[in-house]
């Protein structure tokens, strides 16, 4: 890694010079100077609201900076997004960039549509078109995918991977990879970090924002650290380790995790018991939680780990099986009854299903329970008032009742949803990915919320696709594949390694 | 949490005149209507007259009942382009049906014809999931063809002496029509705002998905709203009938579109889940005044379409100042 560092060339790709950019009220930069390679791969971190996004917004245009000046290679100051494109810049956003209605083909295609480059009004499409979207495709781990399926059909992480896919299509000197691994998952990892090099090999200068330390320490040649709008440090990612990273990304030293030791009653009747359900790509599965368990299961995309956790909640339907909790039967396909029964459901698409989007924090935290404070359907708003401010305050939300839900960082979000549901005081609470996109502090916040439901004697379900997570958090972990439960893991005696071997099936090396 | 929230009395304050200035940001139909009222005392003599006022309340309280009607389904994030034909048959079979020789029993055939067609769009749109588009839409020449039908293309008379008794009468020398209609503007702002109902309104609106994970009950939610915009629509078919003093085949005509015009107008969002009655409200008003003006300055009925089209476009213009300005203030990530 560190060869790259010798071969480095002396013109940079870009130059951020004395930067800053201010919005009314919110310095997001800070002075900032820094410059990225032709040949490196440079990773930028820092935790929610640190100014990582608005980085990568000013380096593709798409914003001014306030004062100081961006340039990438010769081109000169980049003010819009057309001069960052003409300049060679493919910014990968954390949301893929993917049209729902068009086939897989025309989205790997997408980006050359600004250009004309072949979909001119008269143009047609290139000969070689075919065999090169196959090309891309596979690039990037995909190559199952017909390229005349819709994308609509896909998940997140495929969806994700199709986005990068355009790298092998596109003509660029600096990629911007703005938290794009945020929803892909662990067996895309390796697609990515492939891709990473071959942009590298490319003479591209890499510039990768992430705050997922082991991704940044397998890619990266250099990381910049950014904590509060201002740039901290720029190392060499040979002569770092994670934890010094975390220290300068949040200013203090992070308190490692300790595993979940609490065991629950083994005596105890479960709180949860699911048999032979069937629904989507599970399977025949048999699972019981006890009161004050954390059970975890972790699998692959496809493995049906979704399935599972929005079937038993009545998200989606059950061809087969039975839930229930404490005895009481849970219907198929209702939320709303699967609620009343006792189960909650955090789903794992936070911006499609989490929270109403034209709601504040005040509404969103109530909309799972706005009868508790009301008499014959007439809201009593004082006590609703008093009551969001009590939330607010018990999960450490960021911003006031009146605060719009989607305009707070990924991990309040996610607090504002997991409180929505425990204000329906569930006996079973379903988490899916319950800190996907999240920083390192929310993170920590949102495990101590799930250990408190546990330790107070609730039923808990983690689905989750990050080894690191399951062993962390949970009290069991049960592993998927290909909608079967392929084995039950104990936190303690186990490693990552066991479940990702387990999850994929066989030995990998 | 032992802890009870205690805030010092200035932050109460400073909180309040926050809200009012916020308020008092979003208010840009409440400017149109009043900068109209300026320009209407100022081009015309005749405006501030008691009875031209009465006038125009009596003419605004039928359109402003219906788009109340028409405020609750965009709230939902549909639409209704039925309206205007419900309206006119609910009227025509007010006065007919027992050849409308009793009042209450006129209010609730009327009443009873807009909740059925309400519950009809209702269940397609909610239980078939079809577009309200296309479901109103066929339901706009359904109800039409049925009046004209019903009525062989002549007004229907009521037998009733004091058919006419409602709309004609006065408190104060304010039409009671117009009581009504500021009546129920509350009642449909006590539902929107302060009921579990209204909430659910809301959030089925802006995010089908979001409050069915929620555990709203999103089919019920709407098959209510549109009911109880059935019942509106109703009612202000009676008034309407009441007002004219027979149930005329045409009553109710391009209601539709003023009804929309003046809910978007008011703010309220046409994707749903955003706005406010007031809004509703101002913006009737806003057409009642600019009609009535139109109206005693002689300009051309020709010329008055014209007005009101560029009142809507430019109305709908200032929004997208408005929201673009609140899209514009960063969202800290």
């Amino acid at each position: 890694m560190s060869s790259h560092d010798d071969k480095r060339s002396p013109v940079p790709a870009f130059h951020l010079d004395g930067v800053s950019k201010s919005y009314p009220g919110v310095h997001a930069l800070r002075d900032v100077t820094l410059e990225g390679y032709p040949g490196e791969v440079l990773a930028i971190c820092g935790a929610n609201g640190a100014g990582k996004s608005t980085m990568a917004r000013l380096l593709a245009g798409q914003e001014t900076p306030t004062s100081g000046s961006v340039r990438i290679g010769s081109h000169g100051q980049i003010r819009k997004p057309a001069d960052a494109e003409a300049a060679g810049v493919l910014l990968m956003h954390q949301e893929p960039l993917v049209i729902e209605d068009f086939t897989v083909e025309e989205n790997v295609w997408l980006t050359s549509l600004s250009s004309a480059d072949g979909v001119k009004a008269w143009g047609t499409v290139r000969r070689d078109r075919g065999a090169r979207t196959r090309e891309a495709l596979d690039a990037v781990g995909l190559s199952d995918l017909d390229p005349r399926t819709p994308v609509r059909s896909l998940g997140p992480g495929p969806r994700q991977m199709l986005a990068l896919s355009r790298t092998s299509v596109n003509h660029h000197k600096v990629l911007l990879l703005d938290e794009t691994t945020a929803s892909t998952t662990e067996e895309h990892f390796r697609d990515v970090l492939e891709l990473v090099d071959r942009e590298r090999a490319a003479g591209v200068c890499v510039v990768f924002v992430s705050h997922r330390m082991p991704e940044v320490f397998a890619m990266a040649d250099r990381i910049a650290v950014l904590r509060n709008g201002q740039l901290v440090d720029v190392v060499r990612t040979a002569d770092t380790d994670p934890d010094e990273i975390l220290t300068m990304m949040i200013g203090e030293a992070v308190s490692a995790l300790e595993p979940f030791d609490m065991k629950p009653d083994p005596a105890a009747d479960p709180i949860l018991e699911v048999r032979g359900l069937s629904s989507g790509s599970a399977h025949d599965i048999d699972l019981d939680v006890r009161p004050g368990e954390i059970v975890g299961i972790y699998g692959l995309v496809g493995s049906g780990r979704s399935s599972i956790a929005r079937s038993i909640s009545g998200h989606q339907d059950r061809r087969t099986g039975t839930v229930r909790v404490r005895g009481r039967p849970i219907p198929s396909g209702s939320p709303r009854r699967a609620l009343e029964k006792g189960i909650a459901y955090l789903s794992e698409d936070r911006r499609r299903e989490g929270f109403v989007p034209a709601f504040t924090n005040a509404l969103n935290l109530t909309l799972a329970t706005p009868g508790q404070d009301s008499r014959w359907g007439v809201i009593n708003r004082r006590a609703e008032k008093a009551r969001v401010a009590t939330l607010l305050k018990r999960y450490q939300v960021k911003g006031g009742a009146e605060t719009m839900t989607r305009s707070l960082s990924g991990g309040n979000q996610q607090k504002v949803c997991i409180a929505k549901w425990l204000e329906a005081t569930p006996e079973v609470m379903v988490l899916d990915e319950p800190t996907k996109g999240i920083d390192v502090r929310a993170r920590l916040n949102i495990y101590e919320i799930v250990r408190d439901l546990a330790t107070g004697g609730k039923g808990v379900v983690v689905v989750t696709s990050e080894a690191e997570e399951a062993l962390k958090l949970c009290s069991r972990i049960l592993v998927l594949r290909d909608g079967a439960v392929v084995g039950t893991y104990d936190p303690l005696t186990s490693t990552t390694d066991d479940l990702i071997r387990a999850s994929l099936g066989g030995d990998i090396s | 949490m032992t802890d009870t929230v205690t805030i010092p009395t200035p932050d109460v304050r400073a909180d309040r005149w926050a809200a009012i200035g916020r308020w008092a940001k979003e208010q840009y139909p409440l400017y149109i209507l009043i900068v109209l009222l300026i320009v209407a005392g100022l081009t015309s003599d005749a405006f501030f007259t008691p009875r031209n006022l009465a006038n125009l309340i009596l003419q605004t309280s039928v359109i402003g009942i219906v788009t109340l009607a028409q405020f609750l389904i965009v709230l939902t994030g549909g639409i209704d382009i039925s309206v205007g034909s419900v309206l006119g048959l609910s009227g025509v079979l007010a006065a007919g049906l027992l050849s409308g020789s009793n009042v209450i029993m006129a209010i609730a055939i009327a009443v009873a014809v807009g909740a059925a067609i309400g519950a009809i769009n209702g269940y397609l749109v909610a239980f078939r999931g079809l577009e309200p588009f296309i479901v109103t839409l066929g339901m706009l020449a359904l109800a039409r063809g049925l009046v004209y039908a019903y009525t062989e293309g002549s007004p229907v008379r009521p037998e009733a002496a004091d058919f006419r008794g409602i709309a004609t009468a006065t408190v104060a020398g304010i039409p009671v029509i117009g009581i009504l209609w500021l009546a129920l503007a509350l009642v449909v702002g006590f539902i929107t705002r302060r009921t579990v109902l209204g909430r659910r309104i809301y959030a089925v609106g802006s995010s089908k998905e979001a409050a069915h994970a929620s555990g709203i009950p999103v089919r019920s939610t709407l098959l209510v709203t549109y009911i109880m915009a059935g019942v509106l629509i109703g009612f202000a078919g009676f008034l309407l009938a009441s007002r004219v003093g027979a149930g005329t085949p045409t009553a109710g005509t391009l209601y539709e579109l003023d009804a929309i015009a003046a809910v978007v107008i008011g703010g309220t969002a046409l994707s749903g889940g955003r706005g406010r009655v007031f809004g509703a409200v101002v913006g009737t008003l806003i057409f009642g005044v600019i009609t009535n003006l139109l109206v005693l300055l002689n300009v051309s009925t020709f010329l008055q379409d014209a007005f009101r089209g560029a009142l809507i476009l430019i109305a709908i213009l200032l929004t997208t100042f408005q929201f673009s300005r609140r899209r514009a203030r960063p969202t800290i990530s």
